[in-house]
């Protein structure tokens, strides 16, 4: 008899069960070896029976005692479904399998946190868009592979023909005022990952991987910080102008890039604001205990603690002073000469923010990076990952149309992430993002599932918040951080972006541009008719 | 020669009729045309003569497409410029321009020869082809060429002479040779940009040849033979080819490793704060790697059994030392723990051993009560080294003798103190006779007299008798028990009955005066005590009342119970009287004699008046040393009124801190183990046992499931899957299990397995000096 009460957690109430072959098993004890989340573990089976074998009852007792392994039931290490145990298992005798009936969310006593995405929106807009208007007998396609492309966009204030400080001296055209910075850089921005949400081997790798497609590929790729602060030595090397270094609420890091401005043979490659981000708008940056070794301790300038960035920069107080204060000091901070550019959480008032940036007279914001509600984080409440939020895609076209109204377009390019290459192709996302008037993408989340992240939007794994990631990526624990080889996954990345770009080609080819075709709407269609509507393109069925 | 002319009184014929005039005119034999067209299509082909004759053209004026699709034997010469499409997937024609063609001239033609006598537009020779089984086509222009010259070129010859071109920055135009795969271009002047997977060279020997053999021809044919030698300075040209297949390399860029060795941020741009030295791991490991470590806790745990008992009997080793046949040290362990195994853990403990007992979750607990009986009649022998330290102990009930017992076979001089006729406390004075039998008493009571204590009994030892034996001592025990009746002042209370005189008086041998009617007041074992001896003494009816749940044991209640006796609560006495007792509650029972049986207090009498002695109540707070006094200790129901085990245990643990103290050791209080965790056994391995089988109390360890110890039943050492356990037989004859770390990988299979919760598995928490929070100097 087992002693079992009703109201016990069982396995059956958690997300994942394990699915466990006793006959395929070997009992080498990888499965339970690889686990970190203590998921699973070996425990004595019985099987106690009475056969009997003659012709009539001769009752034969057996008992038999035999090692299984075995789910934990307890909410605390409940399996996240990763498949570590698959991965390692010689016999295929062990897996994860989504359980539809869990009641996880019925056995919390605070609220749940986790990494990932948002798990409960995980349809997208992108998806119902179409590259639709391929040309043919209308206008010449051109030859995706032998062709060639200028792919760049802008990171920095461009300025309208009229505002250029040009004067007739001599008969020739010059310069008569500084222009503020602009550089021309990929379409494709490595989206602010920081040191300690990922491992140091994780952003090393992402790091690594902007700098090689830079040297090696002629992509202008630019990589954004986060907001964990830059490694020195990077910030003393050549590579810094690959990179965009951000600054979020919590200011993390800035003591050492202060520190070591005395010492960047070149400049960075812009200063992203991050004010808020998709996955959690309203939430500051939230980096658990568990994560916080001593070099993040070092990089941070704080103790072993769950840091939790404030929801606002402190000094600042509304679109103006973010503008003028934050900006300014941003681009005094590198002598003018970077381009400064904010990033916030798609919202309902995405447009008045970039009507307030369009309208600034200091010509001082060099990009508008707007994050939706599919962006992934490293940490933060379920809740907000599931219910708070607002969707990219008609937000960059607001803006894009906002500043068409006024003849302003491309002179805060505009940047939109959150879900880029979610559902496999980041290359398709970011055309369709770019005909709708965006200047270029970010994604973070991809770049991870590239290093082996095997978390996604339905519910697997999702633990980057516990410092047990399995895969070494968004841990400090040297144990799984060592599981993660840094050359494979910069390897993974360089490869991604090379298709990424090919594939790029291959639909800026058929519709005819041979450079980044912003705004061009007309290329683009959705068989869904509100999605039509809203977004201005043709409804085609 | 069949001469047309398209038009007529302004009337132009249309490319059909000129076409089908044409071809009707060759299927008749015609072989010759002068044609004056006003811009038709596609003069020229395909044509072909019955008899296989040549058929020549003479063409102004031409549309677009002049010689598309041109068969072999055809000749066409046009005078001046033309359109587009000149030799449009020519198949053989030789096709002469005199002047400039038109955008994508010799587009798609796989044979015959072009002649362009000026320019050619963009997207010449784009997609020229070669069928290995015809001659290659040829494709001259005198001049240049427009930009996507030779775009997709698969095979065949082209020449651009580049007379006149000089203002051209190439005269390929711009993006020349794009996705080119096949043939060559052969170019005089300048070029600007190709792609890079077409080589530029110099000529070679067949080169000059071909050209030198077609030059001719071509100047001839444009009528320019006059720059023969202007064009015949081969050092001018150059020519273009694709790499071939076999030639063109995929383009290897060099690996990330390579990057990050070479190129990248010498040491990694963490080297500041990280020390990494980028090895991969394997996701399962070993040593220090792994996640998990297993530990072989033998004996760090309380089995339930010892966790329960208030003296802390491991009787999991009484067992296990069974299992291995050393019936004489399992059955002299207990005594270790208590001198009463018989009396106190055969006889009158309820056993809280047997309730935690993790078999009893199986089937049925251990007979541990049973195994004590067992120990009552094993003799010890006293002990062989004396400290020459002496202790006097005031009080020889079971707290005193316990004490007494631990601290002689320790080597101490021990004395007694009892005001009582004879040792043994409640266990003799109070304790009826029908509950413990007398002769095992007395065995257990003589032999504690056996290892050597001195008992001086009926002294009753007042102030003067204590500081004599302070004085006269290197320690002293306090152990006088409880003896005063307690009660509170109900009306009527001058009319109780002590319960502890009432039961010491019946162990006299004495007849108590008992009542008809008796009610006792109070429900704990020594009430039940008290209302069952009252029957055997003669009552007709006693009814035991509480204030609350009686805290007797369910066997003495039972007892209790076979007599006829009631237990009534929750009754608040509020007074009693001749006629019975009133509870607060208007309860009125009828009673000829009330006894009182709530618990005695502690006679203290005999110790000085000092501040520093500290009491709640009527009873002794020790310090966390046990200690009342610089060198008194105090023990058992003199601190706390309890159970006969809670006594024993206390009395060990004081006597263990005396030896400490009386060594001139740091007095530590003995640590107190956890209980092992009921997860980590594995009780799956034990059949349940029917009732009928239980086996005899000493071959329980048959069924003992060794909580917390090792059974050594190598369980583990079979399961590893790495073959990383050892076991260890130490000389000493003590065993130990060994895992080794450079095999083990943590996955935790010796815990799960093991039997007895002696595996476990936590979390490695052995530091890899991977990060650090400054630069190393």
């Amino acid at each position: 008899m087992e002693a079992v009460k009703v109201q016990d957690l069982a396995v059956n109430d958690l997300p994942w069960k394990i699915e466990y072959n006793a006959e395929r098993c070997t009992m080498c004890g990888s499965c339970v070896a690889s686990c970190t989340f203590r998921a699973i573990k070996v425990e004595v089976q019985r099987k106690s029976v009475t056969v009997s074998e003659a012709n009539q009852p001769e009752p034969i007792h057996r008992q038999l005692a035999i090692p299984v392994i075995k789910q934990v039931a307890d909410i605390n290490c409940a399996c996240r479904g990763c498949g570590m145990c698959e991965r390692v298992c010689p016999n295929n005798a062990i897996r994860a399998v989504r359980n539809p009936d869990n009641r996880r969310n019925l056995f919390s006593n605070r609220p749940i946190k986790r990494g990932g995405r948002t798990n409960l929106n995980a349809q997208r807009t992108l998806d119902k868009i179409i590259v639709g208007r391929i040309s043919q007998m209308t206008d010449p396609s051109l030859d995706s592979i032998r062709h060639t492309f200028d792919i760049r966009s802008p990171l920095g204030r461009i300025l309208s023909p009229k505002e250029l400080p040009f004067a007739i001296s001599d008969g020739k055209l010059v310069a008569n005022k500084k222009t503020p910075p602009v550089r021309w850089i990929y379409p494709l921005i490595f989206s602010d990952m920081s040191i300690g949400a990922l491992s140091t081997r994780a952003w090393e790798a992402v790091a690594m991987a902007a700098a090689y497609l830079n040297e090696r590929c002629g992509l202008p790729v630019r990589m954004s910080s986060g907001e964990g602060g830059m490694p020195v030595k990077l910030m003393e090397s050549d590579y810094l102008k690959y990179f965009i270094i951000q600054i979020a609420s919590g200011h993390f890091g800035w003591n050492r890039i202060i520190k070591a401005m005395p010492r960047m043979k070149v400049d960075p490659a812009g200063v992203l604001i991050k004010i808020g981000q998709g996955a959690k708008p309203g939430d500051g940056g939230l980096l658990q205990a568990e994560k916080v070794g001593p070099h993040i301790q070092a990089l941070r300038g704080v103790p072993k603690a769950t840091l939790s960035s404030p929801p606002n920069h402190q000094g600042l107080y509304s679109i103006e002073e973010s503008v003028q204060k934050m900006h300014l000091s941003l681009n005094a901070a590198f002598g003018f000469r970077v381009p400064v550019a904010i990033k916030c959480a798609a919202s309902s008032t995405s447009v008045s923010v970039y009507n307030n940036l369009l309208r600034d007279p200091y010509k001082i914001c060099g990009g508008f990076f707007i994050d939706g509600i599919q962006g992934g984080t490293g940490a933060a409440n379920e809740i907000s990952l599931d219910h708070t939020g607002h969707p990219v895609v008609s937000k960059i076209r607001d803006c894009y149309n906002a500043a068409v109204e006024q003849g302003a377009q491309g002179q805060i390019p505009l940047y939109g992430g959150g879900g880029i290459g979610m559902t496999g192709n980041a290359a398709a996302d970011a055309f369709k993002m770019i005909c709708l008037g965006a200047n270029g993408v970010f994604c973070g989340k991809i770049l991870i599932q590239l290093l082996g992240c095997v978390g996604n939007e339905q519910g697997r794994c999702n633990a980057c918040n516990t410092g047990k990631c399995p895969t070494g990526i968004c841990t400090q624990n040297p144990r799984l951080v060592k599981r993660l080889d840094v050359d494979k996954g910069a390897q993974r990345i360089v490869d991604y972006v090379l298709a990424f770009d090919a594939e790029l080609r291959k639909l800026m080819a058929p519709i005819g541009n041979s450079s980044l075709p912003v705004g061009r709407s007309d290329a683009l269609v959705s068989t869904d008719k509100a999605i039509a509507d809203k977004l201005g393109i043709q409804y085609v069925c | 020669m069949m001469k047309i002319n398209t038009t007529k009184h302004n009337e132009r014929m249309s490319t059909q009729d000129l076409l089908l005039m044409i071809e009707a005119a060759v299927k008749a034999g015609e072989t010759e045309f002068d044609i004056a067209a006003s811009g038709q299509h596609d003069i020229g082909g395909p044509l072909w003569h019955p008899d296989g004759r040549t058929l020549k053209f003479h063409v102004t004026n031409a549309g677009q497409r002049v010689g598309s699709m041109c068969l072999p034997n055809t000749e066409i010469i046009v005078e001046g410029s033309t359109s587009a499409d000149v030799g449009w997937l020519n198949s053989g024609g030789i096709i002469t321009v005199k002047g400039d063609a038109g955008d994508t001239a010799g587009h798609c033609s796989s044979g015959g020869k072009i002649y362009i006598g000026g320019r050619a537009g963009t997207r010449t020779g784009s997609l020229m082809k070669h069928d290995p089984l015809y001659e290659e086509p040829e494709l001259w222009v005198l001049k240049n060429v427009g930009s996507f010259s030779f775009e997709f070129m698969g095979g065949g010859r082209a020449v651009v002479c580049g007379v006149d071109s000089e203002e051209f920055s190439s005269v390929l135009g711009e993006r020349a040779c794009v996705g080119m795969v096949g043939g060559v271009v052969y170019v005089r002047g300048k070029i600007s940009d190709y792609p890079a997977d077409i080589l530029c060279l110099e000529l070679d020997a067949d080169d000059v040849k071909f050209l030198k053999s077609g030059m001719n021809h071509f100047l001839n044919a444009v009528e320019k033979s006059e720059l023969i030698g202007e064009l015949s300075d081969w050092q001018q040209w150059k020519k273009l080819r694709p790499l071939t297949f076999e030639e063109k390399k995929p383009q290897v860029l060099p690996d990330l490793a390579a990057f990050r060795k070479s190129d990248w941020v010498s040491g990694g741009i963490f080297s500041d704060v990280a020390n990494d030295d980028f090895i991969v791991l394997n996701t399962v490991n070993r040593g220090v790697y792994r996640l998990r470590v297993p530990s072989w806790d033998n004996a760090k745990f309380s089995a339930p059994c010892q966790f329960f008992c208030p003296i802390g009997i491991p009787t999991q080793q009484r067992l296990a030392l069974l299992r291995q046949g050393k019936i004489d040290e399992a059955l002299k362990l207990v005594l270790k723990y208590t001198p009463f195994p018989g009396s106190v853990c055969g006889t009158l403990c309820p056993n809280p051993c047997m309730e935690g007992c993790t078999r009893g979750k199986i089937d049925e607990s251990i007979q541990i009560g049973a195994l004590g009986l067992e120990s009552a009649r094993v003799e010890i022998e006293p002990p062989k080294v004396s400290t020459g330290k002496t202790i006097s102990i005031i009080g020889g009930g079971v707290a005193g003798l316990s004490a007494a017992w631990q601290l002689a076979r320790l080597g101490h001089c021990v004395t007694v103190y009892d005001d009582a006729a004879q040792i043994g406390g409640k266990l003799a004075q109070v304790i009826p006779h029908s509950r413990i039998s007398q002769d095992l008493l007395k065995a257990e009571l003589q032999r504690i007299e056996n290892i050597g204590i001195k008992f001086i009994i009926n002294c009753k030892v007042d102030a003067d008798k204590f500081n004599e034996i302070c004085d006269t001592s290197d320690a002293v025990l306090i152990a006088v028990g409880g003896h005063k009746a307690r009660y509170f002042s109900w009306e009527g209370a001058e009319k109780l009955t002590f319960g502890i005189e009432f039961l010491k008086t019946i162990n006299r041998g004495e007849k108590p005066h008992v009542g008809k009617n008796v009610v006792v007041i109070g429900g704990g074992n020594s009430g039940m005590d008290v209302a069952t001896s009252a029957y055997e003494q003669g009552a007709e009816s006693v009814v035991v009342v509480d204030v609350m749940k009686p805290a007797a044991f369910p066997k003495e209640i039972r007892r209790l119970e076979n007599f006829g006796g009631k237990i009534i609560y929750p009754f608040v006495t509020k007074k009693i009287t001749d006629e019975g007792i009133f509870s607060d509650d208007g309860k009125f029972i009828e009673a000829d004699q009330v006894i009182v049986s709530i618990g005695e207090s502690p006679v203290l009498d005999f110790l000085p008046d000092d501040p520093a002695i500290k009491k709640f109540r009527d009873w002794l707070v020790a310090d966390a040393e046990k200690k009342i006094l610089p060198k008194v200790f105090a023990a058992g129901d003199v601190i706390k009124p309890g159970r006969l085990t809670d006594a024993i245990g206390d009395a060990r643990l004081t006597a263990l801190m005396i030896n400490q103290f009386l060594l001139g050791e740091k007095i530590t209080p003995l640590p107190q183990k956890k209980i092992v965790p009921s997860v980590n056994l594995s009780k799956k391995f034990f059949e349940k046992c029917h009732h009928c089988d239980l086996p005899d109390p000493m071959h329980e360890h048959l069924r003992c499931v060794s909580c917390g110890t090792c059974r050594d039943c190598k369980i583990c050492l079979n399961s590893c899957p790495e073959k990383a356990i050892t076991r260890i037989q130490h000389d000493d004859g003590s065993l130990e299990y060994v895992s080794d770390e450079s095999k083990c990988i943590g996955c935790g299979i010796c815990a799960g397995v093991c039997p007895c919760g002696v595996w476990n598995l936590q979390d490695n928490l052995e530091e890899i000096k991977m990060y650090r929070t400054y630069e190393a100097s």
